[in-house]
């Protein structure tokens, strides 16, 4: 992870001595977003790590004290091969794809835009537009009507170019197909926000420095790679931690997806598995115990990421 | 030649535009077409590619709209603005003085505080919703706007405040400090020099906080029951129900309804917006 | 960087939130006390099975027993309703009333969600007149929490205009033969959605399979992989692919879609579809959805499932129970909303509807005049339940049953489906 992040120190800014300020005044600013941050998600953190040690079910949410059970949920949960660690495993590998594919999708989108003419950028950035605008539960139950079973529009063009019978094909029912619908779903959204942001940032390129490069003889690619992608480098450092916390949150898209059809078992991501242990059967406990165990694993692959920014805070 | 080669290239990467033009818009077409077309039409096996003046109806957003079987649409519209519009305002204010505090002072503790913000952001949210369920429960704000606009506000905040503080970095001190040696306050030369060139940051997090309260349902399934207080997504969800029958050209009127609130914003924000993130991005 | 700060500051946050949240938890864990006088209550009933008549009574009756007070109905949905009720039934502002499943049922009742119902009150609602299975169902521990609201049971349904001069099958095995028989690439034998398991549990208990069993010490066994289920789940696959055009992955939606297409042969439904298929082609209501009246609708007929040996099939006993929230703010006007629910004229005319009611009594009231009412009979007389453990509702919320049916529908190994069905419902019912 630490070698997709680039090192993007800021320009060294001269610390001017200021008349002394209120030492209070900085926590002042911040007591709102304290209150806010520590009652709404401290305390459920909180909560989260207690619940973890408790057998806490449903009799325990209408107030039947809760027994403590130690490590007993984290034992259960990290000797669940075929629950947790292939939940996990399976939302690590779509994170990646997703992030992948949408990278560079919205590259390429974003180089483009940059060569076509002013009609064909506002039509494509129409399109794109209109893509991300769709909320995620408009934009799944749309793509689920599409390709559905009997009287979905891809089943009945397939039927028709290709001469066999394509109706009642079930695209969400083999889990391989269900994800590649799923990836369709999320990279459609998510790949106007990539290009936009890239496009922006390409645009800022002074046109003598790419001139002057082509008239050095160097080829697209190459000012792509030599010009293009260093400067715009810091912009897809940005994009790649969103889209990775993005996507291993995934949640709305697979909910729904799974309520249209699909193998609940073997199409779960993190998010829905922690919704189906806690709130479908009732438990709180096991699924705190995820959650914690989740969040340590996401800690420990941002560590160097956490550390940059902290080095950048020391100036 | 060359000329030749460069009018191919052209048209092979129009042909790509119009392409990814077609790609990103059908399902919204798709969409639009459905909801304006007949039931019979829908599950028919000749695609109606159009709304032709001889099937179209407006029957689907009749049904959607008042149907007697769903969940009030109007209460739904005004919920979903109402808990927009105030997460909106509440994690842009509170995020942007936040920002502040972290970017413009030095003070034990910044640090920690920066790294808590950012480690926020990797838990689960459905991990957590029991507990956040019962302190709004606690609060007696189970199905009032303010109740879940506390939620989602604060599943906003770590967000906005991340990203402002990006885009304050971005404004050079100097220029306030200019400001203030012609005879401005701190606040004043804040609030007239740095503010203004904020803008183009608040638009981009803005939409963030668009984005989540107004598409977000998993929260909002647990924190608004009553019929009354449901937002537009779990008054989407009422038309999806197994066992009864899917009324499909009723689902994507709904859809496009929940949509349109959403395009009409992305297309008052969108110049600023991209902007504003490169930006933020290249100078934080 | 410096670790003892760190702490420091996060010990000094967590003491924050301490003293601020302390006073959310008294609020959620305090009852208020018990008001009198007039109040609103809220009935939550699931799906749209409760007729429209049987609403307006209650609506109406209730609120002139007690003036003043309100009752709203507020319908819910199968999809999720164990989510649901969890948190909402938990919480200050629960409804009062509610609809539950009868296999969901055990979830509630073991956890205290549902309030006591005393042998006083269970005489005056119906005592020993209320169906003894569904009773059951919403027992805890030798006390009522949940009573039966009403059940019904699938019956075969057809139309004299598909299915010709064909003979309506006395066995099960004629049943499955005459599925294959009939099926042509436009009609299904019996329209079969592959989530659709409910259907499939008769197949299994006519074979001599079971669903789950109970052993000594306690522990669950399921009982798919046994001889008789895979004997069952093999009729299953053989209907499923060969007599079958209905999609393996979706669930009983709709189903007077296809029927209404003159596509179906055999539908093994809920009786009251017949109402969705006898619908107006043109419904006024812009949410209505249409049926067939004039075509396959007009000559609608149903047969009780028959069992391996003739008669009627076990079949499974769908159905609800209703009870009265724990937290409900006004208990007082809750039981006397379930009274009305459960009062001879409110499950008459749930009776008139082709449910069946919650009192035996009221059997007659169903109308045996039509081949559907008979039929509903006979299945009601052989129906069985799933079993009575309190996390059968998670094996349902899991979907696990249907994920296995629809792998069965794709033509997937039976032993194989089997086995790993087993596994996943025993792990369920013995965590």
């Amino acid at each position: 992870m630490s070698t997709t992040l680039v090192d993007s120190p800021a320009p060294p800014r001269q610390e001017i001595r200021h008349k002394r300020r209120p030492p209070y005044l900085p926590w002042l600013l911040l007591s709102a977003t304290m209150i806010l941050l520590g009652v709404l998600t401290g305390y459920p953190v909180l909560r989260l790590v207690v619940m973890s040690f408790q057998e806490y079910e449903r009799a325990q949410l209408m107030g039947q004290p809760a027994e403590w059970v130690g490590l007993g949920n984290y034992a259960e949960v990290l000797t669940d091969v075929e629950g947790f660690w292939i939940v996990l495993g399976r939302s690590f590998l779509l994170m990646v794809f997703l992030v992948v594919t949408t990278l560079v999708l919205g590259m390429l989108v974003a180089l483009l835009m940059m060569r076509v003419n002013k009609a064909l950028r506002l039509l494509v950035s129409v399109g794109l537009l209109l893509a991300w605008a769709m909320p995620a539960l408009s934009a799944t139950t749309v793509w689920g009507w599409v390709f559905d079973t009997q009287y979905g529009v891809v089943n009945n063009l397939l039927t028709r170019i290709t001469g066999d019978d394509w109706f009642g094909h079930s695209w969400l029912l083999n889990p391989l197909s269900f994800f590649l619908i799923l990836s369709f779903i999320v990279v459609w959204g998510a790949v106007p926000f990539v290009a936009f942001t890239l496009y922006a940032g390409l645009t800022q390129i002074p046109e003598e420095v790419m001139e002057a490069a082509q008239l050095d003889g160097a080829s697209a690619f190459q000012r792509f790679r030599l010009i293009q992608v260093p400067y715009v480098r810091s912009i897809i450092t940005v994009l790649v931690v969103l889209s990775m916390i993005w996507d291993l949150k995934l949640f709305t898209q697979v909910f729904v997806l799974q309520d249209i059809g699909g193998d609940r078992e073997l199409t779960n991501t993190i998010g829905v598995y922690i919704y189906q242990t806690g709130m479908a059967q009732g438990h709180y406990g096991l699924a705190s115990a995820v959650g914690v165990i989740f969040v340590a694993v996401m800690l420990a692959i941002a560590y160097p990421y956490v550390r940059r920014t902290l080095r950048e805070e020391e100036l | 030649m060359i000329k030749v080669r460069r009018r191919l290239a052209d048209t092979g990467f129009g042909a790509l535009a119009v392409a990814v033009f077609v790609f990103s818009a059908f399902p919204v077409y798709w969409m639009v077409n459905t909801s304006f077309l007949p039931n019979n039409k829908i599950r028919g096996r000749d695609l109606a590619f159009f709304p032709t003046p001889d099937v179209f109806t407006l029957n689907n957003y009749r049904s959607a709209m008042f149907g007697e079987a769903r969940a009030p649409f109007p209460p739904a519209v005004l919920n979903s603005i109402g808990v927009t519009f105030l997460t909106l305002v509440i994690a842009l204010l509170v995020g942007f003085v936040a920002a502040l505090a972290l970017t413009r002072f030095q003070f034990k503790g910044r640090r920690t505080f920066i790294v808590l913000i950012l480690v926020v952001q990797m838990i689960p949210g459905e991990a957590m919703i029991i507990s956040v369920f019962r302190i709004i429960d606690g609060w007696q704000l189970l199905n009032t706007i303010i109740g879940l606009t506390l939620v989602y506000a604060a599943g906003v905040l770590p967000f906005t405040i991340w990203t402002l503080r990006g885009f304050v970095n971005g404004v050079p001190k100097e220029l306030e400090e200019a400001a203030m040696i012609d005879g401005c306050s701190r606040a004043g030369a804040f609030w007239r020099v740095t503010f203004p060139l904020l803008a183009p940051g608040l638009v981009a997090t803005g939409v963030f906080a668009f984005l989540q309260a107004w598409n977000e349902f998993v929260t909002a399934l647990v924190v608004m029951q009553r019929p009354e207080a449901m937002t537009l997504p779990l008054w989407l969800r009422t038309f999806l129900q197994a066992t009864q029958a899917t009324n499909w050209g009723a689902v994507m009127a709904g859809s496009v309804l929940i949509a349109i609130p959403a395009v009409i914003f992305f297309l008052i924000v969108q110049g600023r917006m991209t902007g504003g993130l490169v930006s933020g991005a290249v100078k934080g | 960087m410096n670790r003892n700060r760190l702490v420091g500051a996060a010990a000094s946050a967590i003491t924050l939130t301490l003293a601020l949240s302390a006073c959310g938890n008294a609020g959620g864990a305090a009852s208020s006390p018990e008001e009198t006088g007039p109040g609103e209550v809220r009935v939550w009933l699931v799906g749209s099975d409760t007729p429209q008549d049987a609403r307006d009574y209650l609506k109406e009756t209730f609120e002139e027993e007690n003036p003043g007070s309100t009752l709203t109905i507020e319908e819910q949905a199968w999809d999720g309703l164990v989510d649901k009720y969890t948190t909402a039934l938990s919480g200050s502002d629960a409804p009062d009333v509610v609809e539950i499943g009868n296999t969901q049922a055990a979830a509630f009742t073991s956890s205290g969600y549902f309030r006591e119902i005393t042998a006083e009150e269970f005489e005056t609602l119906g005592g020993d007149d209320l169906l003894p299975g569904f009773v059951e169902a919403g027992d805890w521990e030798g006390k009522h929490y949940a009573l039966p609201y009403y059940s019904g049971s699938r019956v075969v349904f057809y139309s004299e205009q598909v299915l010709g001069d064909t003979a309506v099958p006395t066995t099960l095995d004629e049943y499955v033969e005459t599925a294959v028989d009939l099926h042509t690439k436009d009609l299904s034998g019996v329209y079969w959605p592959g989530q659709d398991w409910y259907n499939a549990l008769p197949f299994i208990w006519e074979n001599g399979g079971f669903v789950a069993e109970q052993a000594e010490d306690g522990t669950w066994e399921a009982g798919f992989s046994s001889e008789g289920g895979l004997k069952g789940l093999e009729q299953i696959q053989t209907i499923m692919t060969e007599g079958n055009n209905a999609p393996a992955d979706t669930n009983e939606t709709d189903l007077q879609v296809p029927f209404c297409e003159g596509q179906v042969a055999f539908l093994s439904a809920p009786s009251w579809i017949q109402w969705s298929i006898n619908a107006p082609e043109e419904p006024e209501d812009p949410d209505g959805v249409p049926g067939c009246a004039s075509t396959y609708g007009s000559d609608l007929q149903a047969f009780a499932l028959p069992g391996k040996d003739g008669g009627a099939a076990q079949v499974f006993a769908g159905g609800s129970n209703i009870a009265v929230a724990q937290k409900s703010a006004r208990p007082d006007l809750a039981m006397s909303a379930l009274e009305i629910i459960l009062s001879d004229e409110y499950q008459s005319i749930l009776a008139e509807n082709g449910l069946f009611p919650a009192k035996t009594s009221l059997f007659e009231k169903v109308d045996q005049s039509t081949s559907i009412g008979t039929a509903a009979a006979e299945a009601a007389a052989n129906a069985k339940l799933t079993p009575a453990s309190p996390k059968w509702a998670d094996v349902e919320s899991q979907m696990i049953l249907q994920t296995a049916f629809s792998k069965i529908a794709s033509g997937e190994d039976v032993k194989a489906v089997a086995e790993k069905l087993d596994a996943d419902i025993e792990e369920i019912l013995n965590s």
